[in-house]
Formats: structure tokens, sequence, C-alpha cells
């Protein structure tokens, strides 16, 4: 149910041309994409990923010792944004990285696009730039191996299939 | 035997088998719980796995390496001066490679591979290195990028490349390790599941077991007991007709008893003829009131049978309740005076003058009251009050108190009051006589109609008995003219009759019953000559003893209803019999007999139920009942009643008188025996019509003297003691020569004229 009224209203929303970027792009949507900005790709610099509605909360996860605090956009509206339509994503990190998410799974749950940890900008060292992050305190059942995996960090490339 | 089973079945410990249950129900609870232990345990073991995350270390360790591998790669193109320096794909490299190793200092790695030898050392290889890179590398580089600088610091990098390696196999292997010990642990979980599980199984039997075990104890215990109901029934029903034996057996034994009685009695009559000394008389009279006192025993004890057995059914009629106490008065009077004692009998001016009541009964209780009373008091007074009250149920109950001021009696005495046999004092009882029966037939009767009889006492300040009724009241108001019992009048009617009697004693008096009533009497002996006397001749009707030989009457009623001639199978038929069970009465009319006459015959009933066949024929002559005269002459002589004489010769010849006079002094003896008969069969109803006959006749021919004693018969009928109105009996018996003597002073008879010789 909340899925289907989330798609009816990502659907719904007005076909708006992305901009292009003006800085660095740090992240690809590829794939069946309807509102590319360059060639048949959606690039985004940081700035358009800050500039969507940002999201936070913090976390546990096996990646740090304490809960951490995460903020950035929904990955659901970084998709909107780029007009993706698909069954499958796939991310990829700056390691080549690689792992599929179903199409549903940012519309169940409220993965963010983390820009920031713990309000500070995040260093490729710092798992950076971006981050794909599970809402895992909010809900137990994402505490898996499953939901860790599909937690691509150093993300560079989203593939919608 | 089978009590014996009964029992033992019926008695296994029931505390062993309840507790069994509980055994197997304790362990059964005690299973679940482990069950739920080790779910519970697994459960953390299976959390734990996911929280801890151990499962993903091998794969960062992996990635760490891999990203070395990659950077190592990145920095010797570096390092290669014949390719230009790609300076940002060097840090991207160098930065991913970072962050890897970074994840090395994790704390769930550390939990994993903290132990493994050389991993605080290679830990602090990468960090040296990190730092000495960071220089020209790191956010704020503090020398310049160039070939130098990384070619110095590639050994360090290279140097890396075995001891990250060492760590991503220890990884593995640990991780390896771990998942084969969480599997021994999750083996052991389920093998203690199944353990469990078969442990459960088992106690799920056996608790099966148990309850099916005790379900199959239940059937047979219902079994049994359902046998010993059954067995219970059949005792009852055995116990009911033992005690349906013992009625009958008791109503053929006072048949049996009384037959002889005719005997004893008619002998003792007859001896009382003969010329006897005074001494001979006397002995004379004490075998009569003996013999008396006997019936009066045997007619309680039938009384209380018949109670006892829910034979008696009151007949309910309107009642003069006053004429009534002024009956029982009259009565007691005599008794209470003879001690000397006062009695006074006071109703209440709110009881109504008219109740519904059966009017003997209740004239049984109050005598059987009023006589104990007058029984057990030597001096004072005994007093009856009657009065009305409201009842407990809110019904108005009539309620009659007996007082007097005798002996009383202790609580002991009181509690066995009602008892059977018992009496009040056994010292005293030898000397009054009694069954004992009498209270008990009173209450029972008192409960019969609603009430009840309630005493209480204390020694030497007499007693107080009270009986208590429902109260119920005529709804029309009866008219006061009672109903006279028609006396023995010669019908119009002429009847063939045939008693079938096996009793010589019982034919002559049929024979002389018919003979007065107008009809020609024949006689068969038994129920087979009766039969075939039916066939010989016509019969208007049958009279038909029950108890004969050969063939009975039930049986001959049988086989007249059986023969083939219709005008002969439809004679009509009458019972005779001394027992007045209503089912003796039911098995004569089964068997066909129109109609049922209990003995003694009275020249009433047999009218009565002749006419019911035959229909009146003419009007039965109905005798004039005289008021009794005043003038009686001379001092108290009551014998004769000159006045009465007077009026009957006005009516008659004086010839006719003395035919008249002669007849019934004739008949005396026969009207005698016929009394006494009426005491024997405890009949008083016959008793009170014959002496009410008797009284009439007497009356209308003038003799005063056995008209006043037949009254007195009429009325003490049904509640003198035996012996009292044997008494009277023989005081009738004896009033018979001299009314003869004074009929002869007088003129009427003459003195040649003998008295006929009687049968």
């Amino acid at each position: 149910m909340q899925a289907g009224s989330a798609l009816v209203l990502a659907a719904a929303l007005p076909a708006r041309a992305l901009e292009r970027p003006r800085g660095t792009v740090v992240l690809t949507v590829s794939g069946r994409v309807r509102m590319p900005n360059d060639g048949a790709d959606a690039h985004f610099d940081m700035a358009m990923i800050a500039a969507l509605p940002q999201t936070s909360f913090s976390t546990h996860t096996p990646w740090y010792a304490k809960a951490r605090r995460f903020t950035g956009p929904l990955l659901r509206d970084v998709l909107g944004a780029a007009g993706a339509q698909g069954t499958l994503i796939r991310l990829t990190a700056l390691n080549d990285y690689k792992v599929d998410m179903p199409y549903d799974d940012p519309q169940r749950h409220d993965v963010i696009v983390a820009r920031l940890l713990d309000d500070q900008p995040m260093a490729v060292r710092d798992k950076g730039p971006l981050f794909v992050i599970y809402p895992f305190d909010a809900r137990p059942e994402l505490r898996g191996a499953v939901y860790y995996s599909r937690s691509a960090w150093q993300l560079r490339t989203i593939d919608v299939l | 035997m089978a009590a014996a089973d009964d029992r033992r079945a019926l008695t296994p410990a029931p505390r062993l088998r309840f507790s069994w249950l509980g055994l197997v129900g304790f362990g059964l609870a005690l299973a679940l719980l482990a069950v739920a232990l080790v779910q519970a345990r697994q459960f953390a073991l299976l959390r734990q796995a996911v929280q801890t995350g151990d499962d993903y270390v091998v794969p960062m360790v992996y990635q760490a390496e891999t990203e070395q591998l990659l950077l190592r790669e990145q920095w010797r193109r570096a390092v290669d001066d014949r390719v230009p320096l790609d300076e940002a794909a060097l840090r991207l490299r160098y930065e991913i490679w970072v962050s890897r190793v970074e994840l090395l200092r994790g704390a769930s790695t550390l939990r994993l591979i903290a132990s493994h030898s050389g991993y605080q050392q290679t830990l602090q290889q990468i960090e040296d290195f990190i730092q000495t890179a960071d220089r020209a590398l790191g956010p704020t580089p503090v020398v310049a990028l160039e070939r130098g600088f990384l070619g110095a610091l590639l050994p360090d990098l290279e140097a890396l490349t075995s001891p990250m390696h060492e760590l991503s196999l220890g990884a593995s292997h640990k991780v390896a390790a771990q998942m084969e010990e969480r599997a021994a642990a999750v083996r052991q979980q389920n093998l203690l599941g199944v353990g469990l599980t078969v442990f459960l199984s088992l106690l799920t039997l056996a608790f099966a077991f148990t309850a099916l075990r005790q379900v199959r104890q239940l059937r047979e215990r219902r079994v049994v007991l359902e046998e010993l109901a059954a067995n219970l029934r059949i005792a009852r029903r055995e116990a009911e007709a033992a005690s349906e034996a013992k009625s009958a057996f008791l109503a053929n034994m006072s048949h049996e008893i009384r037959t002889p009685f005719h005997g004893l009695m008619g002998m003792l009559s007859l001896l009382r003829e003969t010329a006897l000394t005074p001494r001979q008389i006397d002995y004379l009279r004490t075998a009569t009131e003996s013999a008396d006192h006997l019936l009066a025993i045997l007619n309680d004890i039938l009384d209380m049978s018949q109670l006892e057995s829910g034979r008696v059914a009151l007949a309910m009629a309107p009642v003069d309740l006053r004429a009534l106490l002024r009956e029982v008065e009259a009565l007691m009077r005599p008794q209470a005076a003879a001690k000397p004692l006062a009695l006074h009998i006071d109703a209440d001016a709110a009881v109504p003058e008219r109740i519904v009541a059966d009017a003997t009964r209740l004239k049984q209780i109050i005598f059987n009251l009023l006589s104990n009373a007058i029984k057990f008091t030597d001096r004072g007074a005994v007093v009856l009050d009657v009065r009305t009250r409201e009842g407990g149920a809110g019904e108005r109950e009539i309620v009659f108190e007996v007082t007097d001021t005798g002996v009383g009696m202790d609580e002991a005495t009181l509690a066995q009051l009602f008892k059977r046999f018992v009496q009040g004092d056994n010292s005293r009882s030898r000397r009054h006589g009694g069954t004992g029966l009498g209270l008990e037939i009173s209450r029972s009767l008192a409960r019969l109609m609603g009430g009840d009889i309630l005493a209480r006492s204390r020694p030497g300040e007499g007693s107080c008995f009270t009986f208590r009724m429902p109260l119920r009241l005529p709804e029309v108001p009866a008219p006061g003219a009672a109903t006279k019992v028609p006396a023995g009048a010669p019908q119009a009617l002429h009847l063939q009759v045939l008693v079938a009697e096996d009793h010589p004693v019982n034919r002559q008096y049929m024979a002389a019953l018919l003979e007065t009533l107008g009809h020609e009497a024949h006689f068969s002996v038994n129920g087979e000559d009766a039969v075939q006397a039916l066939q010989k001749r016509r019969y208007d009707v049958v009279l038909m003893d029950l108890h004969m030989p050969v063939l009975d009457g039930v049986q001959a009623t049988q086989a007249i209803r059986a023969l083939p001639d219709a005008s002969l199978a439809t004679v009509p038929i009458v019972a005779l019999t001394a027992d007045a069970f209503a089912e003796t009465r039911e098995r004569c009319l089964l068997a066909g007999m129109n109609d049922f006459l209990s003995k003694p015959v009275s020249p009433q009933k047999l009218a009565a139920t002749l006419r019911r066949l035959f229909g009146t024929g003419a009007p039965a002559a109905v005798p004039d009942v005289l008021p009794p005269r005043q003038g009686v002459r001379g001092n108290g002589h009551a014998l004769v009643d000159e006045s009465a004489i007077a009026t009957a010769l006005q009516a008659m010849s004086r010839e006719k008188l003395a035919s008249l006079v002669q007849a019934f002094l004739d008949q005396a003896p026969e009207t005698v025996q016929r009394l006494r008969a009426a005491v024997r069969d405890a009949q008083p109803l016959e008793l009170r019509t014959n002496a009410h006959a008797a009284k009439g006749a007497a009356l209308n021919l003038g003799m005063a003297g056995l008209a006043a004693t037949a009254e007195a018969l009429h009325e003490g009928a049904a509640y003198l003691p035996a012996h009292e109105v044997a008494r009277l009996v023989q005081r009738y018996e004896n009033q018979l020569p001299a009314t003869r003597e004074a009929m002869i002073e007088l003129g009427v008879l003459q003195r040649t004229m003998q008295p006929a010789v009687t049968g």
C-alpha cells in the first residue's frame, strides 16, 4: 500500500527537466532514466544532492562502534529527480563494489543517500562522499547481511534496470 | 457376592490415580518449559550472530586486501616514469584503500581477529605507512607529490601485501571456526530439541494412556452403578411385592380369623341360652369380652395395614360439626363419669356449624384422643376445645385440643408416643389394654386429611393433644333434614335369587335376609355348584361369595360369563366378600360381576343393590320413626312405652301387633347375632344400620328399652371400644326376656306364645 501510493506520487510529479551539474559530478544515474541531463544519464553534483529534501537519522551500523548520525536525501527522491523507473537498482561504488537492490526497497524503506556524517561532509577515506544507509535502528528486520550489503558506501553510480 | 464385587469396584484409591495424572501433567509442563528455553536460546544465538555481523568481517578484510593490491598497482604505475603520473587516480585509490583499512580497526573486526598473531603489528605497519603517505596524499599535504617520494614509499607498501593476506586468511579461518562452532551449538540445540520432542511425545502418550484408563474405569464404574441401581430396583420391586403379599395375607387372615369367630360367637350366644349358674354366666361374659377385645385388636391392625398401603380413602361430605360433637359427648360422658372425671366439650363461637370432612374418621380421631385422655386420667377433668385459626400456609384450620389432668409424660415417652405398639407407660398399658396403634392410626388419618396431631406434656401435669386439619366449608348449605336410613322393608319385587356361599351360617343369614326382603333364596355351596344350578333353572340374580372351595367366586363368574346361552351368561352377579379392599372390588368387576357387597350384608344394602339392578318396582316402605315418648310409665320403668303401643293399636289390630311383636322378639336373637357379627367384622356402619333398624322397629312397637339400647349402639358403633359395644349388644340381649314379660303384662302378648326356634 505504502509502496504503491509512493509510486503513484512519484509518477505524478511534474516532469521538470533536470538541470546540468555545475560542480564535480559525484553521482550518475543511468539506465531507465526519463530525465537525463547528460546524454542518457542523469548527473548530480553535491549541490544538486544537497538541494533535494534532506532526511536525518542516527543508527548503529556494522562499520562504526557507536550510532552515527547520517544526513542526505531519500534515495527515492534522487531516483524521482532523475525520472528513473525500473524493477532493479544496481549500485556501484568507487572501488567497483556492485550490489543489486530491488526497485521496491527505496519505496518501502526510508533509504537515504547520506552526504553528511555527524553533519560533516565525508571524505572518500571516511566512506564518502555518498553513503547509502538504511534506517537500521528504526526497523529491526533490516539488521541483516542482505541490507548491510545493499548499504553501498563511496557510491558512484546508480544503474536503473 | 454381588454387593462385595460392587464395593470393591467402587472403591479404588482415587488419590493414587490423581497423583499419576498430576505427575504426568507436571512432566509435560516441565518439558514444554524446556522446549521454550531451548527455543529462546536458539533465538538468542541467531540474534547474536546477526548483531555482531561477524560474517561480514571476512569480505571486509578481503576487500581491504583487494584495495591493497589495486593501490599497489596504481602506485607502481605512478612510479614508472614511462607513463604520465595520474595524480587524481592515485589519490582516489589511496583514499579508498585508507577507508578500507580503517575498517580493520573497527569494533567487530577487532573482536574477531584481535587474537590473530601479527594483527597489531600489521595495523601499526599500515598506520605508519598512512602517516608517511599523508604528507603528500593526505587532506593537508606538506610535501609535493612527486615520483621520488612515491618511489621511496613503494617498498613499504609492497611490504604490507603479505601481512594483509595473512590477516585475510586468518579472518576466514576464524569465521569458519566460528561458524563451525555455531553449527555445533545449533546441532546440539537441535539434538536437545529432538530429545525434548521425544520426551514430550512419550509424556503425551502416557497422559493419553492414563486418561484413557481413567475413562475406561469410569465406564466400568458406571456399569457397576447401573447394575447396582438395577439390583436396587429389583429389590424394591420385590419388597413392594412382599408388602402387597403381606396386605393380601392380612386381608385373608382377617377373613380366616373371622370365620371361626362366627362359630365361637355363635356358640357363646347359644351357650347363653342354656341354663347356666351365675358363675358360668360370669365366665361367659369374660369370654365374650375377651373375644371382643381380640376383634378390636384385629380391627386396629387391619386399619393400620390399610392406612399403610394407602388404601384408605376419605369420604368427604358436609358434616354438622356441633351435632357430631354432641354425639361424641354423649358417648364419652359415661366413660368419664365412671372414673369420675369432668368432661367439657367446648366449641368456639367462630367454629362453623357445618364443615366438609369424613365424619367417621373425624369422630374416630376425636374419640381416640378423648378415650386416651380418660384412660390415663384418674381425677380432674378432660377438656375438648374446638376452635379455628390461621394455618401456616395462610388457610384456615380447625383445631381440636384435648387437655387432661392426668399422669402426663416425660420427653422420652413423648418421643415414642406415635411409634407403633408403644404406649405411654408400659405398666399402664397392661392395665388399660389396647394395641398401641390408636394414636398412630389417628395421626395417619390426620395427615391423610392434610393435618396432624401434636402432643405436649410434662410428668404429673397432664397432657395436651392438638389435632388440626384444614378447615373446608360446604359450598352450598345442605338442607337441614338428614337422610333417613331406610329400614329393611319388604319389597314389591319378588326375585329368584341364587346364593353361592360355602358357610352354613352365612347361608342362613342370607336366607333370612332375602326372605325379609320378600325374595326367594336358593343355595349353592361352591362356585361349580352355582354354575350347574344356573344351567338347571332360571334365576334373576346370583349373589356370589368370593372365597369358596372348588371354584371361587371370580372363577365361577368367568365360567358363567363364558356360557354359550346368552340369557344365562348375562345374569346379574353380585359379589359377597368380607374384605373391603379396593382391588378386590376391581377384580370382581373385571371378572364380569355387576356389583359388590361387603359382608356382613345388611338388608338395606342388599335391597339397595337389588333396586339398582331391577328398579324400585314399588316404593320402599319407610317405617315411621317416632320421637321418643316422654310419658313412659312409672318410675323410670322404660322398657315399654304404653303411649306408643296405644298409637300402634290405633293403626292395627291387637292380633296384628301381637304377631309383629312376636316376630320382632323371635327375630331378636338373630338381630343380636347380626349385631355381634357387625362388631366382629369391625363394620361400625353395619352395626349402626342394624341398630338403627332395630331401634326403628322397637320404637314403632313401643319397646322403648330396646330402642334406647339400639340407639346407644347406633351412636357408639364407630367410636366405642369393642368391649363397650359388645356390652351394649349384651344389654340388648338381656332386655329381650324382660321386654317380653312387660308386653305380656300389658296384655299385648299372650303368655302361651312360645319363642320360635331360630337357626
